[in-house]
């Protein structure tokens, strides 16, 4: 089957990346000033207690680097962490030793799954019909909304737009709809919302450009010469070849959409990802830094990974 | 009447520096058409100023607050009002601007010379310096810029200096790819092709054919990509890893303001609308530049 | 004979730019009768295509008919409303473009492409569609249609795909078929593969033929009657026989010397001088005149008139007689 071969290249790839992602942070972590990653800087910490009592000292060190791993050779530290993430086995957060990262994301990653791709299916849904009508009827008022939001879209970040939805229903529209937590499914329209807004500028304005630059091909004016009926010509002629144009600039897009989910749980304070990432930041705390950052990543990856398939199902010259 | 048959542009028309010089002039004035980038354009001048200017014009010092005068609405002596230590909110606003242009300009250009070093060798070496370096930019395609950035600011720490290489280094993919595709464009593009072949010297085919086009190419790229880096330094405030405090930042004041966003609205109202103004602004310029000056630009 | 299925009287066509107007046809008239192939003969730019695509309504958005009439079967098309003119094309004239590896839809099945123009003018049922795909499939030399319905056109050569635009374009069996410059994009040997089958197909169907053509050459191999156009006129208008015997405009003068001369070894291949020139003003003279060897005052002054020069021949030319006598 080709679509199961494409599927395990495509899955392999993305595996080799998220290792690369692991080792760059893990060495990038593991040089940096703050925290307990490297020995010298545990023992910086640590000086005033070497004075005390060398014996707790080197007691302390030794457990917290076994625990940890640290007292192997860095590539090797790599190499098992590599290891541990990629069969979902997180180990304990640095901060509260006591924590198992694994429960502290079991949580909030479904938040953040649910938001990145509940934005990225309303982008979708609402964005291409937009395009359609904007390229259909050019020059016409629906065009230069299109355009001028899709512009201020790509512009204003979803955490700026999250800001203003904060003191729209915060202040204005008071009580309309819920701008803070995470519970019931009301306080999920505006974070859905901040984070579509753009994307569905972005998708309207590609698909635009893409139905224009299709409906001036040579196979419309074939359509055409067969005497094909104005919506059946645009449809499935039109609008099905320029879908094929525009999904392959959606991946990048999207890959932004889920980084955006972190600032704006940030702003409407949603237990998800973008906290626990900002602790882990915050605090140093480097097993749960670089957890989130591999779930992160693959969630973008996951994303393109799905953009591609229904890619190869829309075109056929595309090799599975 | 004279002959009404006219012929178009035809390849072998002399070629001089007016016409190179009015390929610019040509593009100014096909910007100026654009009355939202003409708009912007003036909005990121008097942005800019600001930015320049700002510790001298600024009515209270960023690190002192009144705290006799602490949560206030916009008032006669606090124009924009205060935040909740007493803060001047136009002083920190004029020195977030100063602050966010100094790293975005240095992030835009950090980023911008690795890309140009990085495109250059892949375009002009080729071979496996080329494949390396393509395949290193697809891998920071995937991924968002802001999560190296995220990374690297543990690693480098919240300074100046700090945010400045953290923003600008993961954003050299774009600059590399695209200097890369100008530089085989270049050698072994059609017009240049046609330019040799009839007898055009190599200055001149740099003057004339390939300055406009890459000067155009690079600066829409730059006009877009200093909005981008904006955004990333009021992210890294939001997530707390910006600036150390107290500088002010956009992204500090924004992601404060709006934990009592109730209680105090207007500490949202100014910098929010100032970021988000000039993001479009910015927007707009690069927008319009592309339509300008790009080669493919426009509808 | 009776009427013309296809008369074209006085077309006018311009183009706008966005700084300036382009007069692409300029007062063209011709008519096709049932059964005829008619070669058009120009450079591009001369606006043979653009003829042919304002009368069934193809022609581009910043294109605009400013007069003439295109009666076929009675009715004039230029005054047809687009949803009259849908019905026309595909089930009563087709068309065969010029490029067929961009004019197949590239994410639809070739047999659906096919199909498809069956089905819009309820030409036949989808059974029957399917039935006369495949026979279609054949009848135009593709092996083995059962399975090749189902590819798409990337998986056919320049060649295949030209047949499956003749294909679409002979689905519901037309009265006149047009071919946009059919063989241009495709290689020698193949060119004459496809001029055969059409001629093969012209033959056994009786249907008429407009072909579009820069290659002189292959109008006079192909068709009845040739048109040579030049600035959007018609310069010369005669039978294939006549026209290769006694062409006297210095314009199709210089197109036969083109062809004719490449043969020959050793001997110098004699263009037409400099390049053909867009109108952008109407014509105040002979659109040749600044590539001509016999140019005066007259054709610069006064634009000459398609008249009668012998039987079934006619040319826009103030010295055609001088022309003829020195050439002859």
């Amino acid at each position: 089957m080709a679509i199961v071969k494409f599927i395990s290249k495509r899955i392999i790839q993305i595996i080799i990346t998220l290792i690369m992602v692991i080792t760059v942070s893990y060495i990038m972590m593991y040089y940096s000033p703050g925290g307990f990653m490297h020995t010298s800087t545990m023992a910086t910490a640590l000086a005033p207690l070497q004075g005390q009592n060398p014996v707790l000292y080197q007691e302390v060190m030794n457990q917290f680097q076994s625990r940890y791993g640290l007292d192997l050779p860095l590539w090797q530290q790599i190499a098992k962490y590599i290891w541990h993430e990629l069969t979902f086995d997180f180990g304990n957060s640095m901060q509260n030793p006591s924590l198992q990262i694994a429960g502290q994301l079991k949580q909030a990653l479904p938040i953040s799954v649910m938001l990145a791709f509940g934005s990225v299916l309303l982008s979708v849904i609402i964005g291409v019909p937009l395009g359609i009508i904007a390229a259909l009827k050019r020059n016409s008022w629906v065009d230069y909304v299109v355009s001028t939001v899709s512009l201020a879209g790509q512009a204003i970040p979803a955490f700026v737009l999250a800001v203003i939805m904060v003191l729209l229903f915060g202040v204005v529209f008071q009580g309309i709809l819920p701008v803070t937590g995470w519970g019931n499914w009301k306080q999920a329209i505006l974070p859905i919302i901040c984070l579509s807004a753009a994307n569905i500028g972005v998708v309207a304005r590609y698909m635009r450009g893409s139905l224009i630059e299709t409906l001036r091909s040579d196979y419309i004016r074939t359509a055409k010469a067969k005497g094909v009926k104005y919506w059946p010509m645009i449809m499935k002629h039109g609008v099905k070849n320029s879908l094929t144009a525009m999904i392959t600039v959606l991946g990048p897009q999207f890959a932004f959409t889920v980084m955006g989910t972190i600032w704006v749980e940030q702003i409407f304070a949603i237990p998800a990802l973008g906290q626990v990432m900002q602790t882990a930041f915050t605090s140093f705390d480097y097993p749960l830094a670089i957890t989130s950052v591999f779930l992160l990543g693959s969630m973008i990856m996951i994303l393109n990974l799905l953009v591609d398939i229904i890619y190869a199902f829309i075109d056929p010259r595309v090799k599975l | 009447m004279a002959s009404t048959v006219t012929a178009t542009q035809s390849p072998d028309s002399a070629v001089s520096k007016q016409r190179r010089r009015s390929q610019f002039y040509q593009g100014w004035k096909r910007f100026k058409r654009h009355k939202l980038a003409v708009i912007g354009l003036v909005w990121v001048v008097i942005f800019c100023i600001a930015g320049v200017i700002g510790p001298w014009v600024a009515p209270y010092d960023y690190r002192t607050g009144d705290f006799l005068a602490i949560n206030q609405g916009p008032t006669w002596t606090h124009i924009f009002g205060t935040d909740n230590v007493g803060h001047d909110m136009f002083s920190q606003i004029l020195y977030s601007i100063r602050s966010a242009l100094i790293i975005a300009v240095g992030a835009t250009l950090v980023s911008f010379i690795i890309g140009i070093i990085l495109g250059l060798w892949a375009g002009l070496r080729g071979g496996l310096a080329d494949i390396i370096i393509m395949r290193a930019v697809d891998f920071m395609m995937t991924l968002p810029g802001f999560l190296f950035a995220l990374i690297l600011v543990i690693m480098l720490g919240r300074g100046y200096l700090s945010l400045i290489l953290a923003i600008g280094i993961p954003g050299w993919a774009g600059y590399a790819r695209l200097i890369r595709s100008l530089v085989l464009s270049m050698r072994d593009g059609e017009m240049v092709e046609a330019a040799r072949a009839l007898g055009a010297s190599q200055a001149h085919i740099a003057r004339r054919y390939m300055l406009p086009n890459v000067v155009g190419s690079m600066g829409v790229a730059l006009a877009f990509g200093i909005p981008g880096d904006l955004i990333q330094i009021a992210g890294l405030s939001i997530f707390g890893m910006g600036l150390r405090p107290p500088i002010p930042s956009f992204g500090s004041m924004i992601a404060q303001a709006s934990e009592n966003v109730l209680g105090f609205p207007w500490l949202l109202y100014f910098p929010a609308g100032i970021f988000a103004i000039t993001l479009l602004s910015f927007l707009f310029v690069a927008d319009g530049l592309q339509e300008a000056f790009s080669p493919k630009g426009g509808n | 004979m009776g009427e013309p299925l296809l008369s074209i009287d006085d077309l006018h066509v311009k183009f706008s730019r966005s700084e300036d107007e382009v007069y692409a046809v300029n007062g063209v008239s011709f008519t096709i009768d049932a059964n005829e192939a008619l070669g058009i003969v120009g450079e591009s730019g001369s606006g043979k295509s653009v003829t042919l695509m304002s009368a069934i309504g193809l022609l581009r958005e910043n294109g605009k008919i400013t007069s003439g009439t295109a009666n076929f079967q009675g009715q004039n098309l230029l005054k047809l409303r687009p949803k009259q003119l849908e019905d026309i094309r595909g089930r009563d004239i087709g068309v065969v473009f010029q490029d067929p590896m961009t004019s197949l839809n590239p994410i639809m099945r070739i047999g659906d492409q096919i199909m498809e123009a069956m089905l819009t003018h309820h030409y036949a049922g989808r059974k029957e569609a399917f039935e006369r795909t495949l026979q279609l499939l054949h009848e135009m030399g593709i092996p083995d249609p059962k399975s090749r319905f189902k590819s798409y056109p990337h998986e056919f050569s320049g060649g295949m795909r030209q047949r499956i635009m003749i294909a679409i374009a002979l689905a519901c069996e037309p009265q006149l078929l047009i071919a946009d410059e059919p063989t241009t994009a495709l290689d020698v040997t193949v060119q004459m593969q496809i001029l055969a089958l059409l001629q093969d197909l012209r033959r056994k169907r009786g249907m008429s033929v407009v072909m579009v053509t820069h290659d002189f050459g292959l109008a006079t191999n192909f068709c009845d009657n040739i048109i040579v156009m030049y600035g959007g006129q018609i310069m010369e208008k005669a039978t294939t026989d006549q026209f290769i015997r006694e062409a006297a405009h210095p314009y199709s003068l210089g197109l036969k010397r083109s062809i004719i001369e490449v043969g020959h070894k050793g001997k110098e291949i004699l263009p037409i001088p400099k390049t053909a020139k867009t109108l952008t003003a109407a014509l105040t003279g002979c659109p040749f005149a600044d590539r001509c060897n016999y140019t005066t005052d007259r054709c610069r002054q006064e634009v000459p008139q398609l008249r009668a020069f012998g039987t079934n021949h006619e040319l826009a030319c103030h010295h055609a007689e001088e022309v003829a006598c020195y050439v002859r």
